[in-house]
């Protein structure tokens, strides 16, 4: 496997046009960036509609409540971009951080306080949460990285739970301590360009620009937030796509995959490292600033943002999605946030049985499962599955592989 | 005015537990190479095991509460004395067990992935205790009397003032674990294969030892020392399900760290500095407690990555 670090990660794709049919040519592009982009807006608008409409129709043929609720998506975003950049430290670096839940709450602190104190403006907070998480990320990095495997996760406990004490006691006059900070405090937060009020959905805007009334199911009837939400998200996503398929992400995967091959090479590891943990604080920066939009007129808690306990929450993001995949920590933020929100409200239809408080239970089985079964998550597990399809149903099978790779798995086919 | 001599006591009663947590961590760390991030999962079993053997506790949420003949009065009251010998010997079986099926197919998988698999390991052992005695904390559960002898109530002592009872029972008994642990490591040739093992296990295995057979046995007397610390924290603090990862197992990481991976003599003296630490800002500046305490560990860290004992370091 070493021999990966030398390849072109197995990306570049050619197929002569001739030989294509339709599933190839869907897998040539799968890797091409229009395609990310297009797949992540597709996927981030569609996504309300699939959780709160499709699986809304259990709840009313047979009572079983499956159907998200208008703010999950927000938060699934919102936790799925801290993931994505993650990802580029635990998946392709290889670095175990328990210590995000510090650049995703100070972001979402940083949001709050800014649009409280400075310009109320959605973007700008975003913005806010970005530079403070980026700014922390790079000392709490550049200490942590000195160190490697469970001392580096320690030091990053330790960096996360200070911040967090801190915000909880002397911290208090900041941010409110253990009463929550109001990060807006209009109902719904401060408009968008001014204008635009984050809480306002599709119906309203058409109703105020027309006058006309349409009518939209729940899913389908975005609010502007969700939207402000969907398009950094879709930016996270294409932004992350290009981070990986560059060379220097090359040798962040290389670096995960044996350092010391890449220090031989002569490149400063250090640097690398300490650049893998930045950007993934940008990526907890917008995620925490858009979770705290999110709680526009409701409060930010130590405990649901700074606490470690947030940050193993991104790791059993990343590891249940599928670590070292652009989809794999938006799939694990999905299916995280659906359990924990969704599936303990469940009642079995025909008992009284709810499943309640047994959802972490369950988050907890099948993050042992997933990792166990499956140690590229559920992703992992999802491509391999489509390997096997577009083996049975691509034409160009052969011709589709990287050279290398087809030398070195001949013997096996 | 509360004395110097008291803090510090406060400070040795604290870092005693804390050093008995270390102590299970470290050697399975040593001796494995295995991370173990279900030990405070370990403890928080020790803690509930304790309340059920030494008190009869109302049990108001949880499955244990339908289960129960008598939700008003579950347990088995019965001594201090019962549950010192019972925890260990019940974690101990419990280590081996999970030496077994957990620790055994992970040898092999990285660090990344033992990391993962005991913190899922840990969330469930912590969501089960939770389903089965519900989320309220118990009020923790010092004995009256211990062979006879009154432990409840103030003690006056010299230098020391009025100081409770019972602390300096935890002090004592502690310790007295701590002594005993050593010796067996220090002095049997149970202890002589698991240091061989810290060193070079491979060579243990050429010199005909089956060192699997200790690595079960080393497993579970981790777990009974995680058991044991759990049942003597019981008496101080509240039980409730958090207590596991909060109250146990980031302070034995941060004692390990402290100690040295691995070394006994570290794991002993990082527990008891931390718990000085801690008792010393808890009583100078109460808010400022834990960030000096993460701070202190930090600091340590960057500044003696071996910890103070320590001679591998592991993930390097």
């Amino acid at each position: 496997m070493s021999d990966d670090t030398e390849t072109d990660g197995g990306t570049t794709v050619d197929v002569t046009p001739e030989e294509e049919n339709l599933v190839d040519r869907l897998v040539a592009a799968k890797d091409g960036e229009r395609f990310v982009a297009v797949a992540a807006f597709v996927g981030v608008f569609a996504m309300p509609f699939l959780l709160i409409d499709v699986l809304g129709v259990f709840d009313t043929l047979i009572g079983l409540s499956l159907g998200g609720f208008v703010g999950l998506p927000t938060l699934i975003l919102s936790f799925g971009i801290v993931a994505v950049g993650y990802n580029i430290l635990l998946g392709y670096t290889g670095l175990l951080s328990f210590g995000h839940a510090a650049l995703f709450g100070s972001a979402a602190y940083a949001a709050g306080i800014f649009s409280n104190n400075v310009v109320a403006s959605p973007l700008l907070a975003v913005v806010a949460g970005i530079v403070v998480a980026t700014l922390l990320s790079w000392p709490i990095g550049f200490l942590s990285i000195r160190r490697s495997g469970v001392y580096f996760a320690v030091l990053t406990l330790t960096f996360g739970q200070m911040l967090y004490f801190y915000a909880f006691g002397p911290g208090s006059w900041l941010t409110n301590g253990d009463d929550g900070y109001t990060p807006f405090d209009v109902a719904g937060g401060p408009d968008l360009f001014g204008s635009l009020a984050m809480d306002a959905s599709i119906t309203t805007l058409f109703r105020d620009v027309t006058g006309l009334t349409l009518t939209l199911t729940d899913g389908l009837d975005m609010t502007v937030g969700y939207m402000l939400a969907a398009l950094v998200s879709v930016l996270a996503i294409v932004v992350a796509h290009r981070i990986i398929k560059s060379p220097y992400g090359l040798i962040l995967k290389a670096i995960g995959q044996n350092e010391q091959r890449v220090a031989f090479v002569g490149l400063n590891v250090f640097r690398y490292k300490l650049m893998a943990f930045i950007l993934s604080g940008v990526f907890a920066g917008a995620g925490g600033a858009l979770y705290a939009l999110s709680k526009a007129g409701l409060t930010v808690h130590p405990n649901a943002t700074l606490y470690w306990v947030v940050s193993g929450d991104f790791v059993i993001i990343t590891a249940v999605g599928g670590v070292g995949s652009l989809a794999g920590p938006l799939i694990g933020a999905v299916v995280f946030e659906y359990i924990r929100l969704v599936v303990q409200g469940i009642t079995v239809p025909g008992t009284e049985f709810q499943i309640g408080s047994l959802w972490r239970l369950l988050l907890g089985v099948v993050f042992v499962v997933v990792v166990t079964l499956f140690p590229d998550g559920i992703y992992g597990g999802l491509s391999s599955l489509g390997d096997r399809l577009v083996e049975r149903f691509g034409a160009a099978t052969d011709d589709r592989r990287p050279v290398e790779e087809v030398e070195e798995t001949g013997g096996d086919d | 005015m509360v004395d110097i001599a008291g803090i510090l006591l406060t400070g040795l009663q604290q870092g005693a537990i804390f050093a008995l947590l270390g102590l299970g961590l470290t050697i399975i760390l040593g001796t494995m190479e295995f991370l173990n991030l279900a030990h405070g999962a370990l403890y928080l079993i020790g803690a509930y095991m304790g309340l059920f053997i030494v008190r009869e506790v109302s049990v108001q949420e949880g499955l244990l509460a339908g289960i129960a003949a008598d939700p008003a009065a579950v347990g088995l009251g019965s001594s201090f004395l019962v549950a010192l010998i019972l925890t260990p010997i019940l974690m101990f079986v419990i280590g081996v067990a999970m030496e077994r099926f957990v620790a055994r197919p992970l040898y092999d998988r990285t660090e990344v992935e033992q990391l993962l698999l005991t913190f899922g390991l840990a969330l469930i052992i912590e969501e089960l205790a939770r389903e089965f005695v519900g989320s309220q904390p118990f009020s923790s559960y010092a004995p009256d009397k211990l062979l006879g002898f009154t432990v409840s109530g103030q003690a006056d002592v010299p230098l020391v003032g009025l100081y409770p009872r019972w602390r300096f029972v935890v002090i004592g008994l502690t310790f007295l674990l701590i002594g005993l642990s050593y010796l067996i490591i220090e002095r049997t040739d149970f202890g002589l294969i698991v240091k061989a093992g810290t060193r070079d296990s491979e060579m243990v295995r050429m010199l005909g030892i089956d060192i699997t057979r200790s690595y079960a046995l080393v497993f579970g007397v981790g777990a009974a020392l995680a058991g044991l610390a759990g049942l003597v924290g019981g008496t101080i603090i509240d039980v409730a399900p958090g207590i596991g990862t909060n109250n146990a197992l980031v302070p034995a990481f941060l004692t390990v760290v402290i100690g040295g991976a691995g070394s006994v003599v570290g794991a002993i003296a990082g527990g008891i500095i931390l718990g000085m630490v801690a008792a010393v800002f808890q009583f100078q500046a109460p808010q400022w407690s834990q960030i000096v305490l993460f701070g202190f560990v930090a600091v340590f860290l960057l500044v003696r990555p071996g910890g103070l004992f320590g001679s591998v370091e592991v993930g390097e």
